[in-house]
């Protein structure tokens, strides 16, 4: 019945690619006979709108599947074939594009900026995980995500960090969350695309940048489990705040924990919490007065984080193509050539717009570098602060379980726990 | 100590994939010097001077604003209308009749009794030898554009860019037929014309022949309007046409060969009946760069005629 099943939902998957086959070629190709090679884009070639939508049905029923076999089945099993789907779905097949994670900065682009529209399928595929994650923990993460689910197959001989340096990284997401949305907000790029390190690998083309660190963030991802979800994915940073308010999250153990330490060692992500036994509990005056001072420092560091920001705004706004060309224009540095005309140049004069327009939009675009300057340092000097603020609270805990917000219920460490579901009742 | 080296190393390798990563877009290293999508033709407009097997032996100056069209009467007498005039010389080269349009022609042609068929955009004017006017035919819509006109004894026929269609007349300018259109059933492929040249001649066995610029192809097609035979040849090499949609103007050698004008890579080229390149006439260092619309004639002596409408010439070339 499952195999039957299973032939005809790939029939149906292949008989919708006919559609394609169906639209008659207008023109002959070009032809680049002269040794011309196509230069690699950032996105891949528009799809039919009817495999966009089954493309939103086929994310809602992965999540819907994952979420199940995590949370009712506890199948590591069922997990790992679903990531092996969705590399070959929502990776090869579509061609990484557009993926949840590259999804925030067009939906931050469409905040910022009502000339642009955004396509409904592209909110189905930001708005759709977070809603998983907020009832079912980062279930998109586990088997979902083609970036992540590529890694957690290589994830061979994993082994743990430090605990510390395992918060120290997990850092660097928020910075690249921040940067991404500041990017996207400002039109200026959007760079979570521009270093998507496996994008290449699912369409078999791609910079030899884009392979290179790829390939290296796979070669790190057999030691230490998905370094681009823990250490860069800024979806995932986001995933990470929502799932900390997840209703049903995977539990390590279907029943009561018996503190067999099994499961100690068996997340690759460092993300199972460890009973603390009550002794290792500060002395409260001790403990409030840290808390307290950390929650005063709190606003400082918001403030010092957004003036520092700001004072490189000019810094951050020079990626901007517009900045970089009014600057080219006005220091007459044709980009660093020396011998022709830079083309953003000639691009520029043949396009007939003056040079004083030119520079207005630019000052406008490094005035909204400030301004966004100061959100973003003043949202990192907050992610400092409540790590710190973390890191300084006791939490009593007596039994195994799984960090809610770094937890990304993969289920490896459901297969370690003896306790049976049947054990409820004891 | 294994395990802590392994980790220590793969820690150091992903800080330098985040550094190399800000360094590379904070530096603006993501800017290749070159631009990758600038579409180079410079090696393509190189021609190995041992394939071009013509010589220009000849130049005549039309005395027109605009040249646009030539044609060839069966006496080599040659015909040029452009901008509001019509210019014949006879096979010297000397000018024997020269008479005014209205506007500006979009090409021209001579039937075995020297009637001249000049199209005027959206209509034909069919003038006796002498450049009287013997008849205009009506106006066929107002997205005509007449690119090409074919006589034979019995029919004249007339390719509509604009409509993307020929149309068959009778000597009487009635439209009898229209040819080309897309057909599922006749198989028909349609033509595809994105800019204003749709040539057609009558080849050597009497059948019609079209140019599908759009597919960078040739269509033959019996007088009833029925598809024959075609054949396509798309390459920016010499082997075929490139770009949008060439050859832009075609004529027939006595041979049964076809001469070629592109546009984009401005080249005059012969082909074989069934398609094959055989030869370069003229390479694209003999045309002005962004040169279009060269139109060709050939004589009883399959000498070819280039109007150079930039140059405003004709331009004469005979194989070496």
């Amino acid at each position: 019945m499952k195999k039957s099943l299973s032939i005809i939902f790939l029939l149906i998957i292949f008989s919708i690619q006919i559609y394609n086959v169906i639209a008659i070629q207008r023109f002959p190709k070009p032809e680049f006979e002269s040794g011309h090679t196509q230069p690699p884009t950032l996105t891949p070639s528009p799809r039919a709108q009817a495999l966009d939508i089954l493309d939103v049905f086929v994310l809602a029923a992965a999540l819907s599947i994952v979420s199940w076999l995590v949370i009712k089945k506890r199948s590591r099993k069922g997990v790992f074939w679903m990531s092996v789907f969705a590399v070959l779905y929502f990776g090869i097949f579509r061609e990484g594009c557009v993926c949840s994670v590259g999804s925030l900065q067009n939906v931050t682009l469409a905040l910022f900026n009502p000339e642009y529209s955004i396509p409904l399928t592209v909110i189905a595929f930001f708005i759709l995980p977070l809603v998983y994650t907020l009832f079912f923990g980062r279930t998109f993460c586990a088997g979902v995500c083609p970036l992540g689910t590529l890694q957690d197959i290589f994830a061979l001989r994993p082994m743990s960090i430090k605990s510390w340096l395992e918060k120290v990284l997990g850092v660097i997401p928020f910075i690249y969350l921040g940067l991404a949305v500041l990017y996207a907000a400002t039109g200026t790029d959007f760079i979570v695309c521009r270093y998507d390190p496996f994008v290449g690998f699912f369409r078999f083309e791609g910079t030899f940048m884009m392979f290179i660190i790829g390939g290296l963030l796979l070669l790190i991802g057999v030691f230490i489990a998905r370094p681009y979800c823990r250490f860069l994915c800024p979806y995932g940073a986001l995933l990470n705040l929502v799932s900390r308010f997840s209703r049903k999250h995977i539990t390590i153990t279907p029943a009561e924990c018996i503190n067999c330490k099994l499961c100690e060692d068996s997340c690759p992500f460092e993300a199972i919490n460890k009973p603390v036994v009550l002794k290792d509990k500060e002395e409260k005056p001790i403990a409030s007065r840290r808390f307290i001072f950390i929650s005063v420092i709190i606003p400082l560091l918001v403030l010092i984080g957004g003036f520092t920001a700001s004072q490189f705004h000019e810094n951050l706004a020079i990626v901007n193509p517009k900045v970089r060309l009014a600057k080219e224009l006005i220091n007459n540095t044709n980009y660093g050539e020396p011998n022709e005309e830079a083309f953003e140049i000639t691009a520029f004069k043949s396009a007939g717009q003056s040079k004083e327009e030119l520079y207005k939009e630019a000052a406008e675009i490094t005035n909204q570098f400030y301004i966004g300057g100061w959100i973003l340092g003043g949202f990192l000097g907050l992610v400092f602060g409540f790590t710190l603020l973390s890191l300084s609270v006791f939490r009593y805990r007596e039994d195994y379980t799984p960090n809610k917000g770094t937890c990304i219920s993969c289920a490896r460490c459901v297969d370690y726990c003896p306790v049976l579901p049947e054990d409820r009742s004891l | 100590m294994k395990q802590k080296l392994i980790i220590g190393l793969s820690l150091i390798s992903l800080l330098i994939v985040i550094v190399f990563m800000a360094k590379d877009f904070f530096r603006g290293s993501n800017r290749s010097q070159t631009n990758p999508y600038e579409y180079k033709l410079d090696n393509l407009k190189h021609i190995d001077p041992e394939l071009i097997t013509y010589s220009e032996i000849n130049q005549i100056k039309p005395g027109i604003i605009n040249p646009i069209a030539i044609a060839i009467d069966g006496k080599d007498q040659i015909y040029v209308s452009g901008e509001n005039k019509v210019v014949k010389y006879n096979s010297e080269g000397n000018q024997i009749l020269t008479f005014d349009i209205d506007s500006s022609s979009y090409c021209i042609n001579v039937n075995s009794s020297e009637e001249i068929y000049i199209s005027m955009l959206d209509h034909i004017e069919v003038r006796n030898p002498d450049g009287t006017v013997k008849a205009v035919w009506e106006v066929i819509n107002e997205r005509a554009v007449i690119t090409s006109i074919a006589t034979t004894d019995e029919f004249v026929f007339a390719a509509d860019a604009g409509n993307k269609i020929v149309y068959q007349y009778d000597l009487k300018g009635q439209i009898i037929k229209e040819i080309g259109k897309k057909d599922t059933l006749t198989g028909a492929p349609g033509f595809i014309i994105p800019s204003p040249y749709f040539d057609l001649l009558i080849g050597t066995q009497g059948k019609l022949w079209l140019v599908n610029p759009g597919r960078h192809a040739f269509e033959n097609y019996d007088f009833n309007g029925n598809l024959i035979s075609s054949w396509n040849r798309t390459s920016m090499l010499l082997e075929g046409f490139s770009g949008c949609c060439n050859p832009s103007h075609i004529a027939l050698l006595s041979d049964g060969s076809y001469v070629t004008s592109e546009k984009g890579l401005e080249r005059v080229k012969i082909h074989s009946p069934n398609g094959d390149f055989k030869t370069v006439v003229a390479s694209p260092d003999s045309f002005e760069e962004g040169t279009s619309g060269l139109d060709l004639a050939v004589d009883s002596k399959d000498r070819i005629y280039v109007l150079d409408p930039v140059k405003k010439l004709i331009r004469i070339f005979e194989k070496k």
